[in-house]
């Protein structure tokens, strides 16, 4: 059987572990992640002919390093590489939560989008063009209500297909100047073999250009480590 | 890397000047602008009605009301903590007293009857007295708490403390801290960033926790019997002022780096259920009943032995502890203080309640004339310079060993030097600028 790796992504409290539990019942394993006290859930879950292998990442805002569990989220997905990243997002706060949708993008990661909550949002008065958000995003909007199982066998019909179809990562656009520097710093970066592997230089460069040092160390570590 | 570097400063640069805007403000800035845009084109419809919460936000988060609202609140709840405990206080007080007179009648053995009456309930009963403010400052603390007030303290003063080189975050540490620094010190690992969390930790001992209320009380209880929850707030508020001021200053000259951001979630107000608060106080206040019964009780049974020994001492001045207190005393003397209040300091290291009892064993006295006899060896001056000294010196050792928990030996070590030389000066201070102002 086939196997499909999926990391489920997103803010705290919107609804992240109901969809990990209602997707992979029984056959979960709860751990830690390495070294650290914050909680590791795995779990499987059979979908036309796949294995979906599932990873819970904790409950993040952003995916700087200033915490470790948004340091785990994010390593977790840079040497993973996960097949696809689920995202999951409260509808009734899109603002807040597509912050990190944008950085999971710009991490390289093959997204799809869980819009969670949505007969909350509904309640509250929102009116969300999913279709719309799925083209302005360039990612798979998947409408969710985890509480009522709502939209979870769509989104695994979703991870498959874009799995099957191969579809690449999409990212957000910058301004012109900003992108021409992003390209200069990326030029410099791909001529070092090692770094062209291992990462996606187009996140380092975007990172370095943010003076985020743990993007520094990484490089360092890569130049001296061989 | 050489040419990496070269790269991504003229890159830099290049970006400051085009959009006047460091690159790690620049870069999120357009995220958010490319989310508003995404948002703004796929959303329908939006939300229009506006919440309870949403309403009472638009005060209490208001960029001006946001502070004063907070300083009233926590000036309600001083006023709450002291006043309607008051005749609590005073029951359990009584109670102690009665016990003291019941041994002394029924002991005859008059080594074994000091040792219970001026020792165990002497000591103990100086500080079980406070158990009644305690438990209804946890149970203020536990209503804001839980009424989500709380949650937005740390909004609210996340501009403010930025400048001091902390996070809004420290805020939930510091709040902690007034009930004990060592779980206060122990919240700081949810501080993101690194220098925010040294800074939290180091500055939390100076918030004053619930141990220093036993010498508050008495000491403004005695000397400023008018106007003793003013005082005491005055005290707590300095300790803010002094752990900003700290903060300031150690992140400015002796920590690197950048701060970082705060993002947090709001809850929605909501009503505090009378069981979850009482049940909270209840916790929280037992712990130091706990800590009264243990340590408390070590330290009161130590000052006990100091103050009867050598075998046959007739008097405390005598005794190993008067010894002690007569080598201290010329370094208190600019602060109007004897060698008995000088000596009962020594005694807080192990817990800043122990004050209180040290006092009460060296004079030999309860609570109530205590009270009495402490009002002829000072001036009401001196007995606030005593106090702010109280409230800044040494951590307990408790607090020491979280800091050294959290930080390492290093920081433990650092806070525990900088409190004693600050309250020195501190109090000098107090002597010097009251001393003008009175004259």
């Amino acid at each position: 059987m086939k196997r499909i790796r999926v990391a489920l992504a997103g803010n705290p409290n919107v609804g992240k572990s109901v969809i990990f539990n209602a997707l992979t019942g029984g056959r979960q394993h709860v751990g830690n992640w390495p070294g650290k006290t914050i909680e590791k859930k795995e779990g499987i879950c059979y979908h036309r002919g796949y294995e979906l292998y599932i990873v819970d990442l904790p409950g993040i805002y952003s995916l700087t390093t200033f915490s470790p569990e948004e340091l785990i989220a994010r390593d977790y997905i840079l040497n993973e590489k996960p097949d696809v990243v689920v995202n999951i997002v409260d509808a009734s706060n899109l603002r807040r939560n597509l912050y990190l949708s944008i950085q999971l993008m710009e991490l390289g990661a093959r997204l799809i989008i869980a819009l969670n909550k949505s007969d909350l949002a509904e309640s509250l008065g929102y009116e969300i063009d999913e279709k719309r958000l799925e083209k302005n995003l360039g990612v798979p909007v998947v409408p969710t209500v985890a509480t009522r199982k709502i939209g979870l066998q769509e989104l695994c019909d979703k991870i498959v297909e874009v799995v099957e179809r191969g579809a690449p990562p999409s990212s957000i656009t910058y301004p012109e100047i900003v992108e021409a520097e992003i390209e200069r710093i990326r030029k410099v970066l791909e001529k070092d073999p090692m770094i062209r592997e291992s990462y996606n230089t187009r996140w380092l460069a975007i990172k370095l250009l943010e003076g985020d040092e743990e993007a520094e160390r990484r490089i360092l570590a890569k130049l001296k480590g061989g | 890397m050489e040419e990496l570097r070269k790269v991504l400063n003229e890159a830099k640069n290049r970006l400051i000047e085009s959009f006047g805007l460091e690159p790690d403000v620049l870069l999120p800035d357009i995220r958010y602008r490319v989310i508003e845009e995404i948002v703004s084109t796929s959303i329908i419809r939006e939300k229009v009605e506006l919440t309870l919460t949403d309403v009472i936000d638009d005060a209490i988060l208001n960029k001006y009301l946001g502070i004063p609202v907070f300083l009233s609140l926590a000036w309600m709840m001083f006023q709450f903590t002291f006043s309607v405990a008051a005749p609590i206080v005073d029951a359990v007080d009584m109670f102690f007293s009665w016990i003291g007179e019941i041994i002394g009648e029924y002991i005859s053995n008059s080594f074994l009857a000091s040792f219970l009456a001026d020792g165990i309930v002497g000591g103990l009963g100086t500080i079980l007295v406070f158990v009644p403010n305690i438990f209804f400052l946890f149970l203020a603390l536990s209503a804001l708490e839980d009424s989500g007030y709380l949650a937005r303290v740390a909004f609210i003063f996340d501009r403010l403390m930025r400048k001091f080189r902390l996070s809004g975050r420290s805020i939930i540490p510091h709040l902690i801290g007034f009930g004990c620094n060592v779980p206060g010190v122990m919240a700081t690992r949810t501080i993101a960033g690194e220098n925010e969390r040294i800074l939290t930790a180091i500055t939390n001992p100076l918030i004053s926790c619930s141990a220093r209320l036993p010498v508050y009380v008495l000491f403004a209880g005695v000397f400023f019997p008018d106007n003793s929850p003013t005082i005491i707030f005055s005290l707590y508020m300095l300790g803010i002022v002094l752990a900003f001021l700290i903060s300031f200053v150690v992140g400015r000259f002796f920590l690197k780096g950048k701060p970082s951001p705060l993002i947090m979630e709001l809850p929605e107000y909501s009503m505090p259920e009378t069981r979850t608060l009482l049940m909270h106080m209840w916790e929280r206040g037992i712990m130091f009943v706990k800590k009264a019964g243990t340590v408390i009780l070590a330290g009161v049974i130590a000052i006990w032995a100091l103050s009867n020994l050598p075998l046959g001492v007739k008097s405390v001045e005598e005794s190993y502890l008067g010894i002690l207190g007569h080598i201290m005393e010329p370094l208190f003397k600019p602060f109007g203080w004897d060698w008995r209040i000088a000596v009962s300091i020594v005694f807080g290291f192990v817990a800043k309640e122990i004050v209180v009892g040290a006092l009460g064993m060296i004079y030999g006295v309860e609570e109530e004339a205590l009270e009495h006899v402490i009002s002829q060896t000072m001036t009401p001056l001196s007995a606030y310079a005593f106090m702010t000294f109280v409230l800044i010196y040494v951590p307990c050792v408790a607090t020491l060993a979280a800091i050294k928990g959290e930080l390492g030996w290093k920081w433990a070590i650092f806070s525990a030097i900088y409190e004693v030389i600050l309250a020195y000066l501190v109090a000098l201070m107090i002597m010097v600028i009251g001393g003008v102002m009175l004259s």
